[in-house]
């Protein structure tokens, strides 16, 4: 049975373009321009929905994108709304949440239940015994929650967009279309956004439209005309923040504008009238009804009554009269008589009112048979927005609603928001803010004259609430709360706006209590008898309607970064890992080898032969100027007033409070100009923090981070020198370049800093040079050691390699309250120095007992069973007294060591402790000296006899 | 997203700054006691209220200073820290 | 159906009586006064009625009861922190709150859902064998996992994050729980009631007189009284608080964001966090994903929400979970976060006599109301500090020893 009318005038649907789609299993036929439910309530379907708690059935409502009762679901897309969303051909759609289909839904038995599940019973249960707990909350979950999400299903990326306007106009009704054309004809960019596919607003379909289709007609002609006026239909501004930021949402992506001025006009939502079974099909506000017969050209329902109070503005009543619809008249409707099953409602049972409008229900006055009831109590202004971004609303006791009264700067209202009704004062308010707005950003004079204010009886109901002991009235539809429910919150303490919604969670459904919140609040006033005159209404939260995650996260931009000589590694089949933001080779993987193996291996041949390792992730800092040693000095805890030129040194930096932050390298490459590393992943913070103590110190010092600027890598090995030397400029005997220099040299022709470091205990070479020159250098590396049989090594292998040399690894041998004395970083401490930072909390620490210090050890196996590892415990009876924070069997000196924090009185070396290792094994261990491996230095001094004898 | 101006490149969004935290002058670590040495190291002014922080611009490493009202989280006032005492 | 949904049914007159009957006047004097009516300073006048008889007490809350981090928090529950006074304190906590709904007769679907880190990262994954370690060692539950096991529990997942810093295994703490925020908070309020509290909304202290240092009366919008005991668990309004009797803190505030989506069926039944993502989700009794995020980068005192932050965290959620971009944020919302430089939080007497405090708990502190609430009673019933309190004392500053739980708090909750 079609419910489809004749073509209105301005319908929006396109009546050569039928789409067919399936709701239930069942097909159907709509037109492009249809939404889900048009079409389907052209269809003659009266259920779309069951309801949230009792699995009532539901039927359109407002059709204003609020009905959370009309959401539908395909295979790839949960809780789609009806009422916004349009048909699309081929679509398969049901309802959410029912149990065995809408019309079947197994748990419709819940609406028998009623009584034994009032407001916030679930707190009052299931409890006791603890251990059934779960069962319920099984249950629980299994039927609260609305759509079945797929998660098989694919990531779909959209874009994001930006735009930029002087002034924002959301709402495209009469009060928007005249701001909107105002601000543009001052001179200011308009960006003019509503959510439905047309402009026009309420013209499109509130009242005699007769009277108003010239004005929209001419409005939309000069919009579209206006070269400073840009529309966007279809598109919810779902968010509004601080200076101007707004999220506009469409069904493509998420738009990020910035707007110098932004003017609300968005209306109104309906409100409903309370009475048994006012949510049933055919139960519906006014707007929806007008929207049906004027957008979609569907008739609303063959037998309606229209129920209208209080007696102000009615164009809809004037409408729905000529089309011979009853009208209540000084009668108001006691409750609605259900037809049972899924056939909504078949009439009303009418009561008399009393002086002051309110029901006198024990006072029957007649019953009329309906297919329908159209509401039309009352509006609340769509403030979401606007109370987003702080505006003070206020209850109006003249005119039962809240209004504006405070709004923030660069923001304005118009329309029906701000209370009023009339059209002509409606388009004379959109002109006054769109002057407003233009004039406060410096386009044309401020609106001469006032705006207009509410005037006329007031359009709301202060009470429309038939609430008889018997049958459900409904408020909020979302979460099936009835009047009875607030009462009983309300009795049990929960007697202020939010503990009132926390507790009967009124407003917290898909709609956020659009149609509900208002009533909540009046119920609340009448059961305190505290008037609402006054009473101030909190501020919104994102979003005025919800938004999908995809469109919030974009194309998803995680940036990570590559040092120059990547493409090196990953041909070679090294295995990546991150170090802060950067990939670095783990090791490179050979086949048919584990990966202990590989690393093993790669760290033997740099003992062996030689190695080279990409670096290129260190943080290298330039600084210059006549104060840069002086900096330092203030930075690092060590001394550089005496670092030589043409040498560097170890520096640790530690925090106001002590604590150590970072290590690096220091190099000297002349008089005022430093080269300095950092660890990777402090670099920016280093800098960062650097610039503002050279602001604070007033120090001459230049800073530059160069970490992106050169690429670096790390020669390594007793074959190092013979690798290197034939490349550049500059003599690498070891009394030319002695242990810990820095040389400027050509290597291969390009400008390269070396420094001679031993980080992995051997001789070695750390080669920078240009970024744009690191991927050749390191091939031409690659190649000139081909004879010498250079071979890449990783991150792993250098870990090994470092910890046989017993250097510590910041962050990894130290935590966040590690202070340098218990990381056995004392000999790098001066705290004979004038100040560096950290140094009066050093003071502090030093003359408190030590809790705790970092010590070498190793395995008394030298291979354990079980290999205990990072951050295992040192256990003494049933005290952790330490932990291990580096471990690793060295393939060189064929045990098992590592580094761990022990208390200060197990330090000396052979004293004996035990590690608990996976699976509660205890490895006994002792403490040793550390370097584990060429205490005296000698393979990373690499001289001979005879240089040292010179 | 909210606005603040760099002293030297203009309003830009929040996003492109690092919050430097409150504005302590150090006092001078040998004049000050454990206790006050303490007090600067770990304790703040953390109630709301218009108090002068450190903002950075990420973008092009500016550090400046911001006179920040908490409680509203509106800025009175940006300029650079040599112009601190200046007005 | 449970028998105690039966009353209903049978009673005509719906049977329950006010929660938090209260007199319409403050007395002019109190043994304690309790400024804060989240769910710390609730618990702590509870545990103050029932474990030592101390019953003239006013909880003062110049909003609604649950107004502040406790009705705004994600409610997630857990004990696997890194330092052994952080992990007695919370293991403490967690015991009390299984009881919980018992030893109050409030259902407040406290939840045991088990708790994921994960980690991305070889740094990430030591830190956590750290905390398993050091958890596992005083009794708590709590193990890392490979990839496999996480996929066992969490199929939906995409371990390999769109290719992006996979998931190399997590810290996994079955006892990691979620619960009904608001109802702990009613729950302690009607049982603090009960035993004779009194529990005073819309009731603002704004200001306390001492006499040299010792605590004489608190000012409030309402009028003076007198009293010689003030705790003073207001979170994020710490500092307003502490200013007013001269007491400096390390505490700043700043706003924490979270967000909820549309109800969903159920399908995720772990508590999933990634400290490298910055994100975290659970999925609420009613259906609905509750996230968070890492705190704002800067101070403020207001709870606005950022677009920024639900960009963010969309964009991490999807690489864990790609099938969610249909899904729709429905609202978010933010609650001020007191923290501390060592994310630990500071409880117990200060150098001011009858001053106590209970506050930085940061992003962190939801899961401790019980043995806050516990641990101050006694602290205020003896005079002293209770022993899991005492690590967290406020002197520890100007001691230089701190409680380091950083890498356990940061994301995580
Ligand atoms: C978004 C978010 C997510 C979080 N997630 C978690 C989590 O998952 N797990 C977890 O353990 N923790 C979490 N937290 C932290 C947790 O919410 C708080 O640490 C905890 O709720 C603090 O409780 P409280 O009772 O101390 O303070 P609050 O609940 O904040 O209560 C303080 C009360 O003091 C009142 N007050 C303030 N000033 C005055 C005054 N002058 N006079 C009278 N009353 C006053 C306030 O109105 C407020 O009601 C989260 C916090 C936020 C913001």
């Amino acid at each position: 049975m079609s419910r489809r009318l004749a073509p209105q005038p301005g319908e929006w649907i396109d009546r050569n373009r039928p789409v067919t789609f399936r709701f239930e299993g069942r097909p159907y036929s709509g037109f492009a321009g249809d939404t889900i439910t048009s079409a389907l309530w052209a269809a003659g379907v009266r259920v779309l929905g069951r309801s949230f708690k009792y699995h009532r059935p539901r039927g359109l409502y407002g059709l204003d994108g609020s009905d959370s009762n009309a959401m539908f679901e395909t295979r790839d897309v949960v809780n789609i709304r009806g009422d916004r969303a349009p048909i699309e051909e081929g679509m398969d759609l049901r309802a959410v949440n029912t149990f065995g289909g809408v019309e079947r839904d197994r748990l419709r038995i819940m609406n028998r239940f009623g009584r034994f599940t009032p407001v916030g019973f679930y707190y009052k249960a299931f409890h006791r015994p603890r251990s059934l707990f779960p069962f319920f909350e099984n249950q629980i979950r299994r039927v609260a929650g609305l759509g079945t999400v797929n998660s098989g299903k694919a990531l779909r990326h959209t874009p994001k967009d930006y735009a930029f306007c002087d002034v924002l106009v959301i709402g495209a009704g009469p009060a928007g279309l005249a701001a909107a054309l105002a601000a543009a004809d001052a001179g200011a960019r308009v960006l003019l956004v509503d959510e439905s596919p047309r402009l026009g607003g309420s013209l499109t379909w509130h009242g005699n439209l007769d009277d108003s289709r010239d004005r929209l007609a001419d409005a939309l002609r000069r919009v579209e005309a206006h070269q400073r006026i840009q529309t966007r239909t279809a598109t919810c501004v779902a968010g509004l923040y601080a200076d101007g930021w707004a999220a506009l949402i469409d069904r493509l992506r998420l738009t990020k504008l910035r707007a110098r001025a932004v003017i609300v006009a968005t209306g109104v939502f309906e409100q409903p009238a309370v009475f048994p079974h006012n949510d049933l099909p055919g139960v519906m506000f006014a707007g929806a009804a007008q929207r049906l017969i004027h957008h979609y050209a569907v008739l609303p329902a063959e037998r309606p009554v229209i129920d209208t109070r209080p007696e102000g503005d009615s164009p809809a009543a004037a409408l729905l009269k000529r089309e011979g619809i009853n009208l209540l008249a000084g009668r108001f409707i006691a409750r609605a008589r259900p037809a049972g099953g899924l056939a909504g409602i078949r009439g009303v049972e009418l009561c008399r009112v009393d002086e002051r409008g309110l029901p006198r229900i024990e006072q029957r006055a007649e019953q009329l048979a309906c297919d329908a009831v159209v509401m039309s109590v009352g509006w609340t202004p769509n403030d979401t927005l606007l109370r987003m971004v702080g505006t003070r609303m206020e209850y109006s006791a003249e005119r039962e609603q809240f209004l504006p009264v405070e709004l923030p700067g660069g923001v304005f209202a118009a329309g029906k928001v701000n209370g009023l009704v009339g059209l002509e004062d409606r388009w004379a308010d959109g002109l006054h803010a769109g002057q407003a707005a233009a004039s406060a950003l410096g386009f044309g004079a401020a609106p001469g004259g006032s705006r207009p204010a509410p005037a006329g009886p007031a359009i709301n109901h202060p009470y429309p609430v038939s609430d008889p002991d018997e049958g459900k009235n409904f408020v909020d539809l979302d979460e099936d709360l009835q009047v009875k429910d607030f009462r009983n919150a309300i009795q049990e303490g929960f007697n202020s706006p939010e503990l009132l919604k926390r507790y009967s969670t009124v407003g917290m459904g898909p709609s956020q209590g659009k149609h509900a919140n208002l009533m909540a609040l009046r119920v609340l006033a009448k059961e305190r008898g505290e008037p609402l005159a006054g009473k101030q209404i909190t501020t919104a939260r994102p979003f005025s309607t919800p938004v999908a995650l995809g469109h919030l996260a974009g194309r998803i931009f995680t940036p990570y970064r590559h040092t120059p000589a990547h493409a090196f590694h990953t041909e070679r089949g090294a295995r990546m890992m991150f170090a802060g933001t950067w990939l670095r080779p783990e090791y490179y993987e050979v086949v048919g080898k584990t990966r202990e193996a590989c690393i093993q291996e790669e760290a033997l041949h740099v003992r062996g032969a030689v190695g080279l390792i990409d670096v290129g992730t260190l943080g290298k800092m330039e600084l210059g100027g006549p104060d840069a040693v002086r900096f330092l000095e203030r930075i690092y805890t060590g001394r550089f007033d005496n670092l030589k030129v043409g040498a560097s040194r170890y520096g640790v930096a530690c925090d106001e409070s002590g604590v150590v932050i970072d290590d690096g390298v220091v190099a000297r490459l002349g008089p005022d100009r430093f080269y300095v590393s950092t660890t990777t992943s402090g670099a920016d913070a280093i800098y960062r923090e650097w610039q503002r103590w050279a602001l604070c110190w007033g120090l001459k010092v230049i800073l530059n981070n160069a970490t992106a600027h050169w690429g670096a890598m790390n020669l390594a090995g007793p074959r190092a020198r013979q690798v290197l030397q034939p490349l550049v400029d500059i003599s690498l005997a070891a009394a030319d370049f002695p242990y810990m220099g820095v040389r400027e040299c050509r290597l291969d022709g390009v400008p390269a800093r070396v420094l001679r470091v031993g980080f992995v205990g051997e001789l070695g070479y750390e080669i920078h040079v240009p970024a744009g020159h690191a991927l050749g250098v390191w091939n031409r590396l690659m190649e000139a050691g081909r004879a010498a049989d250079v071979r890449p090594f990783g991150v792993e292998a250098q870990r090994l390699l470092r910890l046989e040399k017993g250097h510590i690894i910041v962050s990894q041998d130290t935590d966040g309250l590690t202070q340098p004395f218990e990381a056995g970083l004392g000999w790098a401490v001066k705290m004979d120095k004038p100040f560096f930072i950290g140094q009066r909390s050093l003071k502090i620490h030093q003359r408190r007992p030590l809790k705790r210090t970092l010590v070498g050890f190793q395995t008394d196996e030298a291979r354990p069973r079980t290999m205990p590892r990072e951050n295992h415990l040192i256990i003494e009876g049933k005290e952790m007294i330490g932990r291990v924070t580096s471990i690793a069997y060295s393939p060189t000196l064929k045990r098992t060591i590592g580094l761990a924090y022990l208390p200060p009185s197990m330090t000396a070396p052979d004293t004996r402790f035990t590690i608990r290792a996976d699976g509660g094994e205890l490895v006994p261990a002792q403490v040793c000296r550390i370097p584990f491996y060429d205490p005296a230095g000698e393979r990373q001094r690499m001289t001979t006899p005879e240089e040292d004898a010179r | 997203m909210k606005l603040l101006r760099c002293p030297i490149n203009g309003l830009r969004p929040i996003q492109e700054f690092y919050y430097g935290g409150e504005y302590r002058p150090m006092p001078d670590p040998d004049a000050s006691t454990d206790a006050q040495w303490a007090d600067y190291v770990f304790n703040r002014d953390g109630a709301p209220g218009v108090r002068l922080e450190w903002w950075y611009h990420l973008a092009s490493g500016v550090w400046f200073l911001a006179e920040h009202d908490t409680a509203r989280d509106v800025f009175l006032r940006t300029f650079l820290f040599e112009e601190l005492g200046q007005g | 159906m449970p028998y105690q949904l039966l009353r209903f049914a049978l009673n005509k007159k719906y049977p329950e009586p006010c929660m938090f009957p209260t007199p319409e006047r403050l007395k002019p004097r109190y043994d304690v006064v309790i400024i804060g009516g989240g769910g710390h300073g609730l618990a702590c006048a509870y545990y103050l009625a029932r474990d030592h008889g101390i019953r003239n007490v006013a909880v003062l809350e110049k909003s609604y009861i649950g107004a502040g981090g406790t009705g705004r928090n994600t409610a997630i529950v857990r004990s696997n922190y890194l330092t052994p006074e952080g992990v007695a304190l919370y293991d403490e906590s967690v015991r009390l709150f299984q009881d919980l709904s018992d030893d109050l007769d409030l259902n407040l679907f406290y939840s045991r859902r088990g708790h994921f880190t994960l980690a991305h990262s070889d740094a990430s994954l030591r830190t956590m064998r750290w905390r398993a370690e050091v958890n596992k060692h005083l009794g708590v539950d709590s193990e890392v996992v490979d990839r496999q096991f996480i996929k066992a529990k969490c199929p939906e997942i995409d371990l390999d994050c769109g290719h992006n810093a996979p998931v190399m295994g997590a810290l996994y703490h079955p006892p990691g729980a979620i619960a009904r925020h608001d109802a702990v908070a009613w729950g302690y309020g009607r049982a603090a009631c009960q035993r004779g509290v009194e529990i005073h909304q819309g009731t603002t202290v704004t200001g306390i007189r001492t006499e040299g240092d010792r605590v004489t009366a608190v000012e409030t919008n309402r009028g003076v009284i007198e009293t010689r005991c003030v705790l003073s668990a207001v979170a994020g309004y710490t500092p307003r608080i502490t200013s007013m009797v001269g007491l400096r803190t390390p505490i700043t505030v700043h706003p924490l964001q979270a967000c909820v989506t549309e109800p969903l069926k159920p399908w995720l039944n772990v508590i999933m966090v990634s400290a490298s993502l910055h994100i975290y989700v659970s999925q609420s009794s009613r259906g609905e994903l509750v996230m968070g995020a890492s705190l704002d980068p800067y101070e403020v005192h207001s709870t606005r929400s950022t677009l920024d932050f639900v960009e963010g965290l969309a964009g991490h959620l999807l690489e864990l979970f790609p099938f969610l971009w249909d899904v729709k944020l429905l609202r978010q919302w933010a609650g001020l976060s007191d923290m501390t430089p060592d994310f630990s939080p500071i409880m117990g007497t200060t150098r001011i006599d009858g001053f106590l405090i209970d506050a930085g708990w940061g992003t962190w502190g939801f899961k401790a109301t019980p043995v806050s609430g516990k641990t101050m009673a006694w602290t205020i019933a003896h005079g002293r500090d209770h022993d899991l309190v005492k690590p967290f004392r406020l002197s520890r500053f100007e001691e230089f020893d701190l409680v380091g739980e950083k890498g356990a708090a940061s994301v995580g909750h």
